[in-house]
């Protein structure tokens, strides 16, 4: 086992609480249970880190490995990472093809491998000090290094509109104060339309039908129909050449609340348009 | 076979509107303010619900039976220029004579061949078992109208609201002999949700033996780009119940009560459906008492309460004369 790997998983290690460190270890699925039960984790942390290196060097643990312990413990620690989320999207013009996950990873991995050497030619002064430098940056986590440069390669190739302004069509030169609280709201319908509905176009139906029996209650005026303790009988109607699409557009149009009621949202999956509301 | 439009005489002097209205309503005393000369002071408006034991006597069911059950299109007509009751037999040679001419210029008439129109005044309506078809008929009418009378001189005749059953071709013909000979002007009534809420409201309060339909309402939402209809239909026990609740000075019914019915409404619908059907569009009321329809389209249901919802209507109809 090459000794930079054996420094990395020790590193690791180390920064792993005692009292999560058999959960991660069984995660990592790397050292077998009979391995694992050798140990005695109730000894000084820095006896348990040599015990287990010493394990990894017996199953010869690759730079693979090491870096998918990297990755459970930072699943375990995601809060003590910035993450920054970026969305791909196709210019105008181009077409949307179907997405190919082998692809995208080899695209991936090559970019990756480009910035990390721009990353080394940019950094290196002295031959020494960059040796140092990509060793320590090597043990506290590849990805962190390569995600800092990909960062700054995609921050010069967007435009430096914020994101929501862009895709909302909004006028930018306006009170940034005043758009900044329409928009939140704006996203926020957006968003909760688009969980609710999808993207894709709506299964195409006409009407639904709602036969209500259900007590009155008011916000308004506490004294109205107090009293009756019969259901008011109604039946309601909803009908549209597109009814989907239509109920879809009526939040983001202020007609209705984000998110809308399940009585309509259920609608697509049951495949039912006929229901019979009663109080419980 | 036949057809007949009926132009309805002002009612008989008995039916005054002080009989049976307490508090002028807006339109009346817009028009007296105007007269005074006084400044317009914006006055809640109220209405008093129609009484059916006050209006009993002044309607037979038979004479009025071929009115209700029918879908009448609404106008309202500005007042007629020297129009005379004793002359309705020649009007009806006249108009006839029309007629006659229209079709040979060519132009679409619905009625068949042989057809005969017959104006007539409120006194001859004919009975329900007459031989031959009626295609179409108009009744030309005014409830409680006087206010308007009064501002007018006494070469007019004051018929402000007009009802049409039949083609809408026809319509046309017979108005623009109208229109021609006594130099007034016909324009289609519509009726906005405003209105439209009020009669809900009005014909929900109205006393009933027994419901002959259900009570509802329809919305139009204007959202792009398919359209949405939502109908809300209520049993009219209910809706009575709902509105006995609201109601609160007797005999009278208020903006405020409108309002409140109409919210109570949308509150129970935002309950379960989170939709505002405030921000929508109400295009139809529907009452065991009559119906209306945005487009200016009424039917009546009920006898009892036919003066109460001409009334009503004359009223609007005066209102879009002005």
């Amino acid at each position: 086992m090459d000794e930079t790997v054996a420094e990395f998983i020790k590193r690791t290690i180390l920064k792993i609480p005692m009292n999560e460190l058999t959960t991660i270890l069984k995660a990592w699925d790397f050292l077998s249970e009979n391995q694992l039960q050798t140990v005695n984790f109730r000894q000084r942390k820095e006896s348990v880190v040599q015990h287990l290196i010493h394990l990894c060097e017996e199953k010869r643990a690759s730079i693979s490995d090491a870096a998918l312990l990297d990755i459970i413990y930072m699943q375990f620690h995601q809060h003590q990472k910035v993450w920054e989320v970026f969305q791909m999207s196709k210019g105008p013009g181009e077409d949307v093809d179907l997405f190919d996950m082998k692809q995208f990873k080899n695209s991936f991995k090559k970019i990756l491998q480009r910035a990390l050497k721009n990353a080394l030619t940019i950094a290196s002064k002295h031959h020494q000090i960059v040796k140092m430098d990509l060793r320590s940056r090597y043990l506290d986590s590849l990805k962190a290094i390569v995600f800092k440069q990909y960062n700054q390669t995609f921050e010069t190739h967007n435009s430096t509109t914020p994101l929501q302004e862009r895709s909302l069509g909004l006028d930018i030169n306006m009170d940034s104060r005043i758009i900044h609280e329409n928009i939140v709201e704006k996203e926020r319908v957006q968003r909760i339309t688009q969980e609710t509905f999808g993207d894709y176009p709506q299964p195409q139906l006409e009407f639904a039908q709602y036969k209500l029996e259900t007590k009155f209650k008011s916000g308004l005026n506490g004294s109205i129909l107090a009293e009756r303790e019969e259901p008011l009988r109604c039946l309601i109607k909803f009908s549209s050449p597109h009814l989907l699409e239509a109920l879809k557009s009526l939040a983001p149009a202020g007609i209705a609340d984000a998110p809308l009621s399940p009585l309509l949202t259920c609608i697509p999956n049951k495949r039912m348009n006929y229901f019979k509301i009663r109080d419980k | 076979m036949d057809s007949y439009s009926a132009p309805e005489s002002t009612p008989s002097a008995s039916s005054r509107p002080e009989d049976y209205f307490i508090g002028a309503t807006p339109l009346q005393k817009r028009l007296e303010s105007v007269r005074k000369q006084s400044s317009f002071i914006l006055t809640p408006p109220r209405r008093k619900i129609p009484q059916c034991s006050q209006l009993q006597e002044d309607v037979d069911p038979q004479k009025v039976a071929f009115l209700l059950h029918k879908q009448w299109t609404l106008y309202s007509l500005t007042p007629l220029y020297k129009f005379s009751y004793s002359n309705l037999k020649e009007y009806s040679r006249l108009l006839n004579a029309f007629i006659v001419a229209e079709k040979q210029k060519g132009l679409a008439v619905e009625v068949g061949e042989d057809f005969n129109i017959k104006i007539v005044s409120k006194s001859q309506l004919p009975s329900e078992n007459r031989e031959g078809k009626v295609l179409w008929t108009g009744w030309f009418c005014c409830v409680f109208g006087d206010s308007l009378l009064e501002t007018v001189s006494e070469d007019f005749t004051c018929l402000p609201l007009f009802l049409a059953n039949g083609a809408e071709s026809n319509t046309a013909i017979i108005g623009t002999w109208f229109q021609k000979t006594f130099d007034c002007y016909f324009s289609p009534l519509a009726i906005n949700a405003f209105n439209l809420s009020w009669m809900a409201a009005m014909w929900t309060a109205c006393k009933m033996d027994h419901y002959v339909a259900t009570t509802e309402f329809l919305w139009s939402v204007p959202c792009s780009p398919q359209s949405l209809d939502i109908s809300f239909a209520i049993h009219p026990e209910d809706a009575k119940a709902l509105w006995d609740s609201v109601h609160k000075t007797p005999g009278e019914v208020t903006q405020e009560e409108v309002d409140l019915f109409m919210d109570c409404l949308y509150s129970h619908f935002h309950r379960h459906f989170k939709i505002h059907l405030s921000a929508t569009r109400l295009v139809r009321v529907s009452t065991s008492v009559a119906s209306a329809h945005t487009d200016g389209k009424i039917k009546i249901l009920c006898h009892k309460y036919l003066i109460g919802v001409l009334a009503y209507l004359t009223e609007l109809a005066i209102f879009q004369i002005e």
